[in-house]
């Protein structure tokens, strides 16, 4: 098995280079053809028209859009991805101080919508053909209409504002230290053992993580329970209850595993969307992490940044998906063909 | 003690505000080590029986009087829990379909050791060691390695006997085995039916045999309850109640079923089919009446009491003695066709699928039709036979052009089909038509009948009109024998029965030359195949077609067919006149799917059933 997992991960891992070439050249274009000139603002306002253009052929900007592309390329193989206009710093450190705090937020929030999608799936099936189905049902649509950042607005002024019962800016306390050792603030709170960082930093994850959690959970939800649907019609189950099996032994050893695999196939696609929902729930608790220094490049039309990030969630989506698709291996023997 | 028994046992559905019964007032006694045949056509109510053993029965339907006695013990009466302690230990189930009846995601192992450990084996090694020996009982060949794999890398032959195994695992006292071989290839039936008898002999196990087979019922079980419409018209010991059938159903249904040795001679044809549930309410008297060739007016006005024929025999009908007088006529074939002038003819056919083996794989092919060669007469109903693989269907799907030969030529009236051209496309389409297996998915469920048959009169610049369309449609639905009002109707409020004759009409729009036919009749009851042959047969005396007839059901073949083909992997091995191909096989893969036909007559052996 784990060869053909190997096999796989092989497999994805060439066919995302060609994507990546695409989606590079089509953030490469879009961007240039924005009407904003890297030159002039990377210059005092003062700057003459002379200077600017000298700037411009410093920057290679007079060049064929072709040719920039290919500089831009071979400069990001070399991880140089251009210093970042309006921070002056490198696009690629930028990224890499703040991914860590954006995948912590999304893998807290992927935990959620996983325990809130199963639990609610188990629960909606257990709710089949009682009265209580119709309510469930309701309020699971309900639910699956509301977005991420609707969530992030409620329960901030529910819990934060209303209740004060969590933070809601930022990743920790402002009057505590931020040890910096692998960049994932809970693990260096841990390995510098300060529990009150790891405290603090904790509570501030809690409304996050949850908005994103509770706004993706839904689809899991119902997927699971649909998924469950179908395989209880499948003959092993009736095969199962003729063999005296009990019900409990039934859904948790026969049926489970086998709609685990449609929920786990939509679960890839929602956690490639949860990554790029970190955005709008970043800026709304002010989280440092990818999302906010991606609103801050837009807004300042800070070009090499722009382009370090989207391909940032590009590679982030890409690696969910071979994760997902090795699981996938593992829990489907059909496809452990050689 | 008997295993079981049952007393009045009656199982009913809600139909909207009314109650009818599935199953009526059945009474039957099955002693310990014997084997009880049901035996029915679709809608008789056999499955329900054994569902109401396991008190599993489908959403609406509810035992609602008599007794199911379990060596003395009525299941129905007795505590779930208490019901489903006996449940895989002393009352075990053999299912229809065993690729499905296994859960994919788990070894055969996994199985095995969770039905074991609820037997009550301690020990992961004890469990292993018996699944094992189990396995081996149930001549599976290396055991161990079967333990690692999972469903979808074992036959369907294979799943079969594992889930035996599995069934005998707990040394029941009662298996209920429902159609058992009816999903699997023909070759595949008498080891599995031998495997059953076998392990039912050695545990001494009574054993409730599902099946629409009379032949086989007659072959292995000791009593059998023909069942018509939720009612037992007929029981009795299995030999005793086919060589002297005393109902007119189970004698209609023999005559249905054409013959493997006798001379040839027209089916029996029962008129209509089986009642639905919601058409019994309507039916007064006997549920049979409607379709009996005996009937007269006094069965329509109650229901027919039991009579015993014999000690042991017993019959639900009032005009037993006459039963033995119906009969059919011996039949002639229609005028020879005229061999020296092949109206299609098929030379080196081939057919590779490439397999791909990944991105760093060589590719490879496999051939799923190699080097065939025949030829179709004017007129001429040539069989196709063959096990599921073999090629039948590519072979099919070759002639009207689905997929492309990888070499060799089809000549069809001196030209080459296989040259691609606009030409041969439309010569093509006018000439070949194909009838699918399966009418639930090859008819369209949001069109029409009449836009259905008529989809041919679409093809082509010339769009015939409405009018046109709806003549046609009524001289089709005349020639198939079915009432005009079906026209306006969608395929979904059709029986499938009737399904299967609108997609016949379909191909027969513009009469095509030759019609290729794929299992067309396999999957549907006895009476409802012998309307649908003998309809083939009428067709083609007043119309005029080849037919290429993909079957895998030996009799079938003998009573439709002049001349037969058979394919194994991908190759025609043998080929020839029927009578002389069945008569004097001389491929052993000719001669393994004769034998696996059980023979005509109820008192015969059937060695294969017979030897170890």
């Amino acid at each position: 098995m784990l060869v053909i997992v190997a096999k796989l991960v092989a497999r994805r891992l060439l066919a995302a280079v060609p994507i990546l070439l695409v989606v590079s050249a089509l953030l490469f274009c879009v961007l240039r053809l924005l009407p904003v000139d890297p030159a002039a603002m990377s210059l005092p306002t003062t700057a003459t028209i002379a200077e600017i253009e000298a700037k411009r052929r410093e920057m290679g900007l007079d060049r064929p859009l072709p040719e920039q592309y290919l500089i831009w390329l071979s400069d990001a193989l070399h991880g140089n991805f251009g210093r970042s206009i309006q921070f002056g710093r490198e696009a690629g450190s930028l990224v890499a101080a703040t991914l860590p705090a954006t995948i912590q937020l999304a893998g807290a929030a992927m935990v959620l919508a996983a325990i809130f999608g199963l639990g609610g799936g188990l629960l909606l099936f257990h709710l089949r053909g009682t009265w209580f189905e119709a309510v469930t049902d309701i309020v699971s649509i309900l639910l699956l209409s509301i977005p991420e950042f609707l969530w992030g607005l409620i329960l901030l002024f529910v819990f934060g504002v209303a209740l004060h019962a969590l933070p809601f800016t930022g990743a920790v306390s402002p009057n505590l230290p931020q040890p910096h050792v692998t960049g994932f603030l809970l693990i260096d709170a841990l390995l510098v053992g300060r529990l009150d960082v790891f405290a603090s930093a904790f509570r501030h994850l809690i409304l996050p993580a949850l908005a994103l959690g509770l706004a993706f959970s839904p689809a899991i939800m119902r997927v699971l329970r649909s998924s469950l649907f179908d395989v209880y019609h499948e003959d092993y189950i009736q095969q199962a209850r003729l063999r005296g099996l009990s019900e409990r032994q039934i859904l948790l050893g026969h049926a489970l595993k086998n709609a685990a695999l449609p929920t786990l196939t939509l679960a890839g696609v929602q956690f490639g969307i949860l990554f790029s929902g970190t955005l709008l729930v970043e800026v709304i608790y002010s989280y440092p992490g990818m999302g906010n220094l991606m609103v801050d490049a837009v807004r300042n039309a800070d070009l090499p940044l722009i382009e370090a990030i989207g391909l940032t969630y590009c590679v982030a989506v890409l690696l969910i998906n071979t994760v997902v698709d090795s699981l996938y291996v593992v829990l489907n023997p059909k496809l452990r063909v050689r | 003690m008997l295993a079981l028994e049952a007393r009045d046992l009656t199982v009913s559905a809600r139909i909207g505000a009314a109650t009818v019964p599935a199953i009526r007032a059945l009474s039957f006694q099955l002693a310990p080590g014997k084997i009880l045949g049901l035996v029915g056509e679709s809608g008789a109510g056999k499955t329900m029986v054994g569902r109401a053993i396991a008190q599993l029965l489908p959403p609406g339907f509810a035992i609602t009087a008599g007794a199911l006695l379990f060596e003395g013990e009525d299941l129905l009466t007795m505590a779930p829990a208490r019901r489903r302690a006996l449940l895989g230990r002393a009352i075990a189930f053999i299912p229809q379909a065993p690729m499905t009846a296994l859960n994919p995601v788990l070894t055969i192992g996994a199985q095995f050791d969770e039905h074991l450990a609820r037997l009550g084996l301690k020990s992961r090694n004890a469990r292993r060691e018996r699944a094992i020996a189990m396995l081996t009982a149930a001549h599976l060949p290396r055991a161990e390695d079967l333990l690692t794999q999972y469903p979808h890398q074992l036959s369907g032959g294979m799943c079969q006997r594992a889930l035996i195994a599995l069934a005998f695992a707990g040394n029941p006292r009662l298996v209920v085995a429902d159609e058992p071989t009816t999903a699997l290839d023909v070759t595949m039936h008498p080891p599995i039916l031998h495997l059953i008898a076998e392990m039912q002999r050695q545990h001494g196990t009574a054993v409730i045999f599902i099946t629409h087979d009379l032949r086989l019922a007659a072959q292995l079980c000791d009593d059998v309850i023909v069942m018509y419409a939720g009612r037992a018209v007929e029981s009795g010991p299995a030999r005793t109640v086919f060589a002297t059938p005393a109902h007119p159903y189970t004698r209609c249904l023999q005559l249905a079923n054409p013959a493997m040795s006798a001379e040839r001679r027209t089916l029996y044809v029962l008129p209509d089919q089986m009642p639905s549930l919601v058409q019994l309410q309507h039916i007064a008297g006997c549920h049979f009446a409607p379709r009996c060739p005996l009937v007269t007016a006094e069965c329509h006005r109650e229901e027919p009491p039991q009579v015993a024929v014999t000690a042991v025999h017993t019959v639900t009908c009032i005009r037993a003695a006459d039963t033995f007088g119906i009969s059919t006529a011996g039949r002639s074939f229609g005028p020879p066709a005229l061999l020296e002038q092949p109206l299609l003819r098929v030379e080196n056919l081939s057919k590779h699928f490439a397999i791909s083996r990944g991105l760093f794989g060589a590719a490879r092919t496999v051939a799923a039709v190699n080097d065939v060669s025949f030829t179709i007469a004017e007129n001429e109903f040539v069989a196709l036979v063959g096990e599921s693989g073999s090629g039948k269907s590519t072979i099919a799907r070759l002639l009207v052009g689905l997929e492309q030969p990888s070499s060799g030529r089809i000549v069809f009236d001196g030209a080459d089909l296989t040259t691609p051209s606009l030409r041969n496309r439309t010569r093509r389409a006018a000439s070949l038509q194909m009838v699918f297996q399966d009418p639930q998915s090859a008819l369209n469920p949001r069109r029409p009948i009449a836009s259905i048959v008529t989809q041919a009169m679409e093809a082509g610049s010339r769009h015939a009109s409405a009018e046109d369309r709806l003549k046609r449609t009524k001289e089709l639905l005349a020639e198939m024998g079915m009432p005009a009002d079906i026209a306006a109707r969608l395929p979904g409020q059709l029986s499938g029965g009737q399904r299967q004759r609108i997609n016949i009409a379909r191909a027969l729009c513009r009469v095509p030359k030759v019609l290729i036919a794929d299992e067309i009749v396999s999957g549907l009851d006895v009476s409802i195949q012998a309307q649908l042959l003998s309809l083939l047969a009428r067709l083609r005396a007043e119309l005029g077609f080849a037919m290429l007839f993909i079957s895998h059901d030996l009799s079938v073949v003998r009573h439709l067919c002049s001349r037969v083909l058979v394919m194994y992997r991908g190759e025609i091995v043998e080929q020839g006149p029927v009578e002389e191909v069945f008569g004097n096989p001389q491929h052993p893969h000719t001669q393994a799917l004769l034998s696996s036909v059980p023979p005509d007559e109820p008192g015969a052996t059937w060695p294969l059933l017979r030897a170890n």
